[in-house]
C-alpha cells in the first residue's frame, strides 16, 4: 500500500485580482522507501500541492477538491467535520507521521532559542520519551545528520552554524518522530554545490536508514537524476508526465517534458550540445486555459489542446502522459 | 593572440568590517591578488561557491569597488585613473547585467523609460531616434513594442532579465559583466537568457565575463573559466579541458559535486567527497586557502601560499604541480 | 490506481481539424499576466478599501473647503463685535453661539480652521523640502558627509522645541511667521531621518547600482531614483506632519504664544473659552472638537496611505 496517495486535489487562492486555480486535478502516489521527485518550474503548483498535503496553506488557500491518505487515514479538509479538528489532527500528523524540509532553514529555525530546545520541543510533543531521553535522542539525531561534535554544538544558537549545518539540523528535526513521509521542499536551492551534494546524499542515506519515503520538490533536473526513483513533472496546476527517473529521462513523453531537457546541459559531454529553450512564460493561472496549459509554449499545440485538457495515457505501470499527440493516429510525437 | 580587452593584473579587493573603535583590525579579503585576461568576442567564466569573491570581482571591474591594490587595464588603460570625460566613455563601453531581475529595475519607472535611460545619459541620438532604438532593441531580446509603456513589475522575471538586457544594449557596449544573470530564473528561462545572450556576441562581437555558480551553464557559454575559492582564482583554463580534466583538488571537487542530468551515470560516477565548509574570509591565513577541506593536502599547503603554474595551458595555484613537488 | 480518468471527461465529440497544428499566431506565449496599472493606480484601489481613511480624506477636504468658504460667504467677520449679543447660546443666526464679545463662534472657528490648516500644511511642505533634501544627501553621500550632518540633526534635536520657539517669538513677534519657523526648525529632522535611511537600504539594490554603471551622475540617481523610490513612506510620515504642527501651534495658542488676538487659531479660541468655562461652557467644546476630529482624521488618513503604499501589502 502506497504511504501517501493524492487524488484529483485541487487548491485554490482568492487574491483581490481573481481566483487563483494553483493546483488543478493531481494526482499521485508515494510507495514506502521511496524518492518521489517532483519537478516544476515557479508558478506550477509544486509546493501548494504540498503545502495542501500538509495542512499548511496560506488563509486565502482553501483545497476545493480531492483526496488525501496518508497510511490509509484520510487527511483531506473535507474529511473532518470543521475546520478546528482538521487543524487538530494535523498538529498531531505534522512532525510525527509528516515532515517536512523548507528552502530556506532560517524561517523555520527561532534565532533567539538554542538548537537544543527546538530539537528537544518536537520529540516530547509527539513522543513519551522523558526530557534527558529527549536530550539524548536530539544528540543522537545530530550525530546521524553528521553535524560534528554534537554535544557541543547543540547547545548553540541557529546564526553559530553555516548554511548546510542548518539544512542538516531541519533534517534532524524533521526525523525526530520516525516520520513515514518527509516532504523536502526545494532543500539544496539556497546551498552551493558542494554542500548541496553533501545534503542529497544525507537525504536518500536516510531514507535508507529510517525506511521513510521522500518527496523531494526540486526545479534542477541534475539533482532528480542523481537522487529520485520516480518523478512527476508539474506545469501549469497539473501533472503532464510521470514515470520512473529511466522513463522520463530516457523516453520523455510530454512535449514540455522534452523542452526541460533540451534547457540543461550535461557537464560532462566533451563539446557543448545547443540549448533548445522553450519560448515564452510559464501561463497565467489566474485565467487557466481550458485545454493544455502547455499550449503557448508547445511547438506541436493542436487545436485540439486549446479546447480540451488531453487525456492521460498509460505507457507502463509506472508511465503516464497527458498530451494529445498521444491520441493523433496512436502515434507519439 | 590578440590585444586582451581586460586585463586584471594582482587585483586586491579587501573591506574593512572592523566593529568599534579599539577592536582587532578585520579585513574580509573578498578578492585576493587575482590576475586573468579576457579576449574581444570572447566569454571568459567565473565560477565559485557563494562568499568566494567572484561578484566582488566583478564588481571592481565596472568600478562599482575601487581595488585595494592591483591594477585593472580596459584596453591598455588602467581603469582606477580614467576622469571626467574618459570615466563616461568608459562606462559607455562596460556595461553590467544584474542578478536579481526584480531589483535590478527600477520599479516606479514603464519599460520604455528604463531602456531608453543610458541613452538619456550620455545624450545618444535624437527623442525620435531613441524611441525607435527602444523598440528595436525589446525586439531583439523578444518582446513586444506594446510592452514599452508597462511597469517591471508586471512582467515574469525572464521577461524583466530581457529587459535588463536591452538597457545594456542600448549603449552598444563592448564588454559585459553578466553577474549571475541566470541564477534567480526557472530552467527554461535560462536557456532563453542563455542563448540570446549567445545570439547578442555573434552578431556583436562583445566580450562577456560571466559569473555564475552553475557550473553546466557556465562551461555551456564559456571560451574559458576561472574557478574562484576564497578570493584566490585556483584555476583557469579553456572550459572543455578545465571540465574533462580538472587539475586543482577544489575545482575536482566542485565538478563531481555537480548533479547532471542522466540518471546511470549519476548512479555510476563517484563523488570526490569535499568534507566541511569554506573557512571565514575574515583574516584568511597565509597559506593555500582549500588547505583545509583539500585530500591532498601536506603540511606545505598550511605554510605558504602556492603559486599559479602553467600545466597543459592551464594555470593552477597548487603545489601538487609546482616543478619537482 | 492513480491518474484514472474521470468519467466525467468524456464522452468527447472532437471536431474534425481537432489535430490540425495551431497556427503560431493563435498561441500567447509573451503575454503580461497582470493588467497594467501604475503605482498611484494601485495605491488609490488598496486605499479606497479602508473605509475610515477614506471618510477621514473626506472629512479633511470638508473642512478645508469649509475654512476657505465660511469667512467669505458668512455675514460675520472674525473680528466683527456684537455689543447686543454676548456669550449667547447655539442658534439660527450664530449657530455656534457668540463669544464674550459678541462674535460669532462658528466664523471664528472656521476662520480658526484656515490658520490651523495652514500651519500644518505649511509646516509639512517646509519639512518635506528640507527634509527629502538634507536627508536624501546624507544617505546618498554616506561615510565622513553622512556622520557630520547627522550630528548636526542629532544637535538641533536635543534642544526642546519650546526653548527656541519661544526666542523667535521675543525677535520677530507672535505671527504666523514665527510659529511657522518655530515649528518646523526641529520637526524637518524625522523626515530627514527616514529620507536618509530609506536612501541608504535603496542605493545597494540593484537598479541604483545598474544606474551607477550606466554613468548616471549622482544626483541623477539621488533624484531619479533614490527618492522617487522612497515617496510611500515620504508621503506618510508627511501626513503625520501636519497633525503634529497642528497641535503644536494649538498648543502654543493654548498657553497664550500663538498667533495673537484678534486672530484666532484652534488654540487661542480654546485659551479664550477657558476663561469663561465656569459659565459658558459650550464655548470651549468647539475649537477642541475641531480639533480633535481633524487630528483623528489626519491620523487615519495616514495609516490607511500608509497601508496602501505599501509595498509589501501589495
Amino acid at each position: 500500500m502506497s504511504v501517501l496517495s493524492v487524488e484529483h486535489l485541487s487548491t485554490q487562492f482568492t487574491t483581490d485580482q481573481g481566483i487563483v486555480r494553483a493546483v488543478r486535478d493531481v494526482s499521485f502516489s508515494v510507495e514506502k522507501g521511496e524518492i518521489l521527485g517532483i519537478v516544476g518550474e515557479s508558478g506550477s503548483g509544486k509546493s501548494v500541492t504540498m503545502f495542501s498535503i500538509m495542512g499548511l496553506l496560506a488563509g486565502n488557500g482553501t483545497v476545493t477538491d480531492g483526496r488525501i491518505i496518508l497510511d490509509g487515514e484520510d487527511l483531506s479538509p473535507s474529511a473532518f467535520s470543521s475546520e478546528k479538528e482538521y487543524e487538530k489532527k494535523m498538529c498531531a500528523v505534522r512532525g510525527n507521521q509528516m515532515a517536512m524540509i523548507f528552502q530556506d532553514p532560517m524561517t523555520f529555525l527561532n534565532p533567539v532559542l538554542r538548537i537544543e530546545s527546538q530539537l528537544v520541543e518536537p520529540i516530547l510533543n509527539h513522543t513519551k520519551l522523558s526530557r534527558k531521553e529527549a536530550v539524548d535522542r536530539a544528540i543522537e539525531l545530530m550525530g546521524k545528520v553528521g553535524i560534528p561534535s554534537p554535544e557541543k554544538r547543540i547547545k548553540q544558537y541557529p546564526h553559530q552554524f553555516s548554511g548546510g549545518m542548518r539544512q542538516r539540523i531541519i533534517i534532524a528535526m524533521a526525523l525526530a518522530c520516525n516520520p513515514k513521509l518527509i516532504i523536502a521542499d526545494e532543500p539544496t536551492t539556497a546551498l552551493d554545490v558542494t554542500i548541496q551534494a553533501q545534503v542529497l546524499e544525507l537525504i536518500s542515506a536516510i531514507k535508507d536508514e529510517f525506511g521513510s519515503s521522500v518527496i523531494l520538490i526540486t526545479h534542477d533536473l541534475g539533482v532528480v537524476a542523481q537522487t529520485c526513483d520516480r518523478v512527476a513533472i508539474m506545469y501549469g496546476g497539473k501533472i503532464v508526465e510521470q514515470g520512473s527517473a529511466e522513463d522520463i529521462f530516457y523516453s520523455p513523453n510530454h512535449p514540455y517534458t522534452k523542452g526541460l531537457l533540451g534547457c540543461v546541459t550535461n557537464p560532462e559531454s566533451e563539446f557543448s550540445e545547443p540549448l533548445h529553450p522553450i519560448p515564452g512564460s510559464p501561463p497565467d493561472l489566474l485565467k487557466p486555459p481550458a485545454g493544455c496549459p502547455f499550449l503557448d509554449r508547445c511547438p506541436n499545440a493542436m487545436r485540439v489542446c486549446r479546447d480540451y485538457m488531453p487525456e492521460t495515457t498509460v505507457f507502463s505501470d509506472s508511465h503516464f502522459s497527458r498530451c494529445w499527440l498521444n491520441q493523433k493516429g496512436g502515434a507519439a510525437g | 593572440m590578440s590585444e586582451a580587452i581586460l586585463r586584471v593584473e594582482n587585483c586586491c579587493t579587501w573591506f574593512d568590517v572592523t566593529r568599534g573603535l579599539f577592536a582587532k583590525k578585520q579585513i574580509v579579503k573578498a578578492v585576493d591578488n587575482v590576475s586573468f585576461q579576457i579576449f574581444p568576442g570572447e566569454t571568459f567564466g567565473l565560477v565559485g561557491e557563494s562568499g568566494c569573491g567572484k561578484s566582488t570581482l566583478g564588481r571592481t571591474i565596472v568600478k562599482i569597488y575601487s581595488p585595494t591594490s592591483g591594477k585593472i587595464f580596459y584596453k591598455g588603460e588602467d581603469i582606477s585613473t580614467l576622469e571626467g570625460a574618459r570615466t563616461k566613455a568608459f562606462r559607455k563601453q562596460v556595461q553590467m547585467i544584474f542578478q536579481d531581475p526584480y531589483a535590478s529595475l527600477d520599479p516606479r519607472m514603464t519599460v520604455g523609460e528604463i531602456v531608453r535611460e543610458p541613452m538619456d545619459i550620455h545624450g545618444l541620438h535624437t527623442a525620435k531616434e531613441r524611441e525607435e532604438r527602444v523598440v528595436e532593441l525589446l525586439q531583439i531580446v523578444g518582446l513586444k513594442p506594446d510592452h514599452i509603456r508597462r511597469y517591471p513589475h508586471e512582467f515574469s522575471g525572464g521577461q524583466r532579465q530581457r529587459i535588463g538586457i536591452a538597457r545594456t544594449l542600448a549603449l552598444d557596449p563592448e564588454f559585459i559583466v553578466c553577474d549571475e544573470p541566470i541564477s534567480a530564473l526557472d530552467v527554461s528561462i535560462q536557456a532563453q537568457v542563455i542563448n540570446l545572450l549567445e545570439e547578442i556576441q555573434k552578431k556583436m562581437g562583445i566580450s562577456y565575463l560571466f559569473i555564475a555558480h552553475d557550473l553546466s551553464m557556465v562551461k555551456h557559454i564559456s571560451d574559458r573559466i576561472g574557478v574562484m575559492y576564497l578570493g584566490h582564482i585556483v584555476e583557469t583554463g579553456p572550459s572543455h579541458l578545465l571540465y574533462s580534466k580538472p587539475l586543482h583538488p577544489y575545482t575536482r571537487g566542485l565538478l563531481s559535486a555537480v548533479p547532471i542530468p542522466d540518471p546511470r551515470r549519476a548512479k555510476e560516477r563517484r563523488r570526490i567527497a569535499l568534507s566541511g565548509e569554506i573557512p571565514s574570509p575574515i583574516n584568511p591565513k597565509p597559506c593555500c586557502p582549500f588547505a583545509t577541506r583539500c585530500p591532498n593536502a601536506t603540511e606545505k599547503c598550511f605554510q605558504a601560499m602556492p603559486p599559479t603554474v602553467e600545466v597543459d595551458g592551464r594555470q593552477v595555484a597548487c603545489f601538487l604541480y609546482e616543478e619537482g613537488g | 490506481m492513480d491518474q484514472t480518468v474521470r468519467p466525467h471527461d468524456r464522452p468527447l465529440q472532437l471536431p474534425p481539424d481537432a489535430f490540425e497544428l495551431l497556427p503560431e499566431s493563435e498561441k500567447n506565449a509573451e503575454f503580461v499576466a497582470m493588467e497594467s496599472r501604475t503605482f498611484f493606480q494601485d495605491a488609490w484601489r488598496n486605499f479606497r478599501r479602508n473605509r475610515l481613511a477614506l471618510v477621514s480624506l473626506c472629512f479633511i477636504l470638508l473642512m478645508c473647503l469649509l475654512a476657505i468658504l465660511v469667512p467669505i460667504l458668512s455675514p460675520y467677520t472674525y473680528d466683527g463685535m456684537d455689543p447686543s449679543s454676548l456669550n449667547q447660546l447655539p442658534s439660527l443666526q450664530d449657530w455656534f453661539g457668540t463669544d464674550k464679545f459678541g462674535r460669532d463662534i462658528f466664523v471664528r472657528v472656521m476662520y480658526g480652521a484656515r490658520i490651523s490648516l495652514s500651519v500644518g500644511f505649511a509646516a509639512a511642505g517646509i519639512n518635506l523640502v528640507i527634509g527629502v533634501v538634507y536627508g536624501g544627501l546624507a544617505g546618498y553621500l554616506g561615510g565622513r558627509v553622512d556622520l557630520i550632518m547627522m550630528r548636526v540633526v542629532d544637535m538641533l534635536y536635543s534642544i526642546p522645541s519650546l526653548l527656541y520657539i519661544i526666542l523667535i517669538m521675543l525677535v520677530f513677534g507672535s505671527n504666523m511667521f514665527s510659529v511657522l519657523l518655530g515649528i518646523c526648525i526641529s520637526s524637518w529632522v524625522g523626515m530627514a531621518r527616514l529620507v536618509r535611511t530609506q536612501v541608504m537600504s535603496l542605493k545597494e539594490q540593484e537598479f541604483s547600482l545598474a544606474a551607477f554603471v550606466m554613468g548616471a551622475s549622482r544626483s541623477r540617481i539621488l533624484f531619479k531614483h533614490l527618492i522617487i523610490n522612497s515617496i510611500g513612506p515620504i508621503i506618510v510620515s508627511l501626513t503625520m506632519m501636519v497633525p503634529s504642527a497642528i497641535f503644536q501651534e494649538s498648543f502654543l495658542g493654548f498657553v497664550g504664544i500663538g498667533i495673537s488676538a484678534p486672530m484666532s487659531s484652534w488654540g487661542t479660541l480654546a485659551n479664550e473659552a477657558r476663561m469663561v468655562i465656569n459659565s459658558y461652557p459650550l464655548q470651549i467644546v468647539w475649537p477642541v472638537l475641531s480639533i480633535c476630529f481633524t487630528m483623528l482624521a489626519l491620523n487615519f488618513l495616514g495609516d490607511g496611505l500608509g497601508e496602501a503604499l505599501d509595498p509589501k501589502k501589495r
